[in-house]
């Protein structure tokens, strides 16, 4: 078991995918020569060269397409869009092509596509560079969606997504690169479906995914240790498909749901995990589910502003002692 | 600045309080320290503080509604702002479980829990904020049924005063406590001569004795708890007395330990208190060894009491009879103490209602 940072892991997995399987290759905007805005790709540009570590124009919604036409013939390309932001460019190519050409072609064309999305609201880098676009991919039927919030399962999911047959978008947060935690020695994956209980709890749930997890964490022991109370904290981590079973078996324990988002409410993961809950386990409802959210604005630049505009483990303290009135 | 004001926990046990009055109207400025409110409590009537200087502003809470600790009953604002307040919070707290067609706000866990155990709704005391969650009706469930009064002579329903309703709870909450009796008569003329020389009541004279000879033996000052027997390091006595409506135990403080002046002084201070119905929890809660004396009624023989929550035994003494005895019953807890210890205590306790050196002393026991 080593100590590895986010970055190194998405990076191991690269490595170890691409030796594995020459037909996995690598592609974005300064992957190659530079190494990757986040280091993720650091050295696979000199160990494999540009005909699998292949230096994009900025011009995302080609290359993507370049990426989605190469899976549909057989590579497992893995694409990265510098930041989620620029999605946008991209998504004509991911929701209709990617997502739909297994459907369209009667299932003889697979599509095992790649799509790797650093998100999240960083520091300061304004409001177009600070998206969170979970609730955007989640929407499409036909994309899997994972959020690695530990570099153990920024390695595992990669792993796991390189060798799935289906698109799968893995949204990974600009500040947790350089985050620290164990990753197995052994070749392991993380499964593209369901949650992960991160600490056990009795009282409360606390859903979280990507950066809230470690919100969560936090508050969860704060709670502990100044409120007596018990949270249970769960990693939804695989946003698209959400694991029902998971959710409602937590909440038949805690009869009390939170769910802490990156994100602003509306349309949201949030509101997502609620109507589960209320589908699943209406009857279990000792209060009624709170969401924990960013503001409705775009993210402020402003470094107090931009702090004011997203929750931290404070709002989620906050809402769980009114959740249990004490 | 608007800054709310939340009704006061002031105890452990207190979870809703009722505001029986506002000293100060909406728009009236308001001192930093002031009493704006008036609380009754389980135990007492207290204020509640303001704790800046402004203005009071609305919506205040109602009177007399039982309302959960740290609930918003008013606000204070700068003279500057506004005194109206929107009544936003109130309004959000109702929204998020909205009235069932039967008209109480019941979480849907708690309604299946209702259903499932057979309980009616409508005869469970609702939790914070005026809603019925799990917790309520599991208490519900596992408290004792009530009578059934429908064949009996009509009746109504008053709600008890927040002290009769401590009561039963604190006495409701001995039933797992087992105990035993133990009874003797000691003279008692003697000992009331020499309070009286000293310028303290009996009841005070016994406190001292007690509080002595609980010293004497540290079983009287152990406590059974689940994590395992609590050693006390100091005796602290709580004296039942009658308040008219129910029942209050001050507590003299280290009675064994300290001066006697000293604890005359606290003991006229609390008493003082329980007149005004202005005590505190840190007056009432915390001893370890009760004294019950009833000896102002020459009818009463023997009786004995229950020993609360919290403590090893509870001491009964009756009036003295013919032959100048009074009986003392001791009421024991006995995963602490055994027959043995309790007549070995009484048996102190006797040679120390004869020799009553340490009450001409006056000085602290230890």
């Amino acid at each position: 078991m080593a100590e590895m940072m986010y970055w190194q892991g998405i990076l191991r997995a690269h490595d170890e995918e691409m030796a594995r399987d020459p037909l996995v290759f690598a592609m974005g905007e300064d992957i190659g020569v530079a190494g990757g805005t986040y280091k993720a790709t650091s050295g696979l540009f000199a160990k494999y060269g540009e005909q699998r570590v292949v230096d994009t124009p900025i011009s995302e919604n080609s290359y993507t397409g370049i990426g989605v036409g190469a899976a549909m013939i057989g590579a497992r390309p893995i694409v990265e869009i510098m930041s989620v932001n620029f999605a946008w460019l991209a998504m004509d190519q991911l929701m209709n092509n990617a997502a739909k050409i297994h459907y369209m072609s009667g299932g003889r064309i697979r599509c095992p596509f790649v799509m790797r999305v650093p998100g999240g609201t960083a520091h300061q880098l304004g409001a177009q560079h600070s998206a969170r676009m979970e609730k955007v991919f989640m929407g499409i039927s036909g994309l899997r969606v994972v959020t690695p919030a530990t570099p153990r399962d920024a390695y595992g999911l990669l792993k796991s997504a390189v060798r799935c047959d289906d698109p799968v978008v893995i949204i990974e947060h600009e500040s947790m690169y350089n985050l620290k935690g164990e990753i197995p020695d052994t070749e392991f994956f993380t499964p593209l479906e369901g949650v992960e209980v991160m600490r056990p709890g009795k009282d409360v749930s606390i859903f979280a995914y990507n950066i809230s997890v470690h919100w969560a964490l936090e508050a969860a022991q704060q709670l502990a240790q100044e409120h007596g109370i018990d949270a249970e904290v769960i990693d939804l981590r695989a946003l698209k498909p959400m694991d029902r079973a998971g959710i409602a078996a937590s909440v038949h324990k805690t009869h009390r749901a939170i769910i802490v988002e990156e994100d602003e409410a509306p349309v949201g993961v949030g509101s997502e995990v609620i109507a589960i809950i209320n589908e699943e386990c209406f009857f279990d409802l000792d209060a009624a589910p709170v969401r924990v959210h960013a503001l409705d604005v775009p993210i402020p630049y402003n470094r107090r502003l931009e702090k004011a505009a997203i929750p931290n483990a404070g709002d989620v303290v906050a809402a769980v002692r009114k959740m249990l009135g004490r | 600045m608007k800054a709310e004001i939340t009704m006061p926990a002031l105890s452990g046990t207190m979870q809703t309080g009722r505001i029986t009055r506002w000293n100060k109207a909406v728009g009236e400025a308001i001192k930093k320290g002031e009493a704006v409110a008036e609380v009754e409590t389980d135990k007492a009537i207290l204020d509640v503080e303001a704790f800046a200087d402004g203005v009071l502003a609305g919506p205040l809470a109602e009177l007399n509604t039982d309302i959960p600790v740290r609930q918003v009953i008013g606000y204070i604002v700068d003279t500057s702002e506004a005194t109206k307040t929107d009544a936003g919070g109130a309004a959000r707290t109702a929204a998020t479980t909205a009235p069932h067609a039967d008209g109480l706000q019941a979480s849907p866990y708690a309604r299946a829990l209702a259903r499932d155990l057979e309980l009616d709704l409508s005869q469970i005391r609702p939790g914070p904020g005026g809603i019925i969650h799990a917790a309520q009706v599991l208490a519900s469930a596992l408290a004792p049924e009530d009578a059934d009064l429908r064949h009996g002579p009509p009746y109504t329903i008053e709600r008890p005063s927040m002290l009769r309703a401590a009561v039963a709870r604190n006495m409701s909450a001995t039933l797992d406590t087992p105990t035993f009796l133990i009874s003797s008569r000691f003279a008692t003329v003697s000992l009331h001569a020499a309070a009286k020389q000293a310028g303290l009541s009996l009841t005070l004279a016994l406190t001292r004795a007690c509080a002595l000879t609980v010293a004497e033996d540290p079983w009287f000052n152990h406590i059974w708890t689940r994590q395992g027997l609590a050693r006390r390091s100091r005796v602290d006595v709580g004296i039942a007395v009658d308040t008219g409506d129910g029942l209050i135990t001050p507590v003299l403080r280290d009675a064994a330990g300290r001066p006697l002046k000293e604890l005359m002084e606290d003991w006229r201070i609390l008493l003082g208190k329980v007149k005004k119905g202005r005590i505190y929890p840190e007056d009432y809660q915390g001893a370890s060894f009760y004294l019950s004396n009833l000896g102002v009624f020459p009818e009463i023989e023997r009786f004995n009491a229950i020993v609360p929550v919290g403590a090893s035994a509870i001491l009964a003494v009756a009036a003295a009879g013919g032959d100048g005895r009074a009986d003392f019953t001791l009421s024991c807890d006995h995963r602490v103490i055994f027959g043995a210890d309790a007549a070995r205590f009484l048996q102190r306790l006797g040679k120390r209602l004869e020799d009553l050196s340490w009450l001409a002393s006056g000085e602290g026991g230890r």
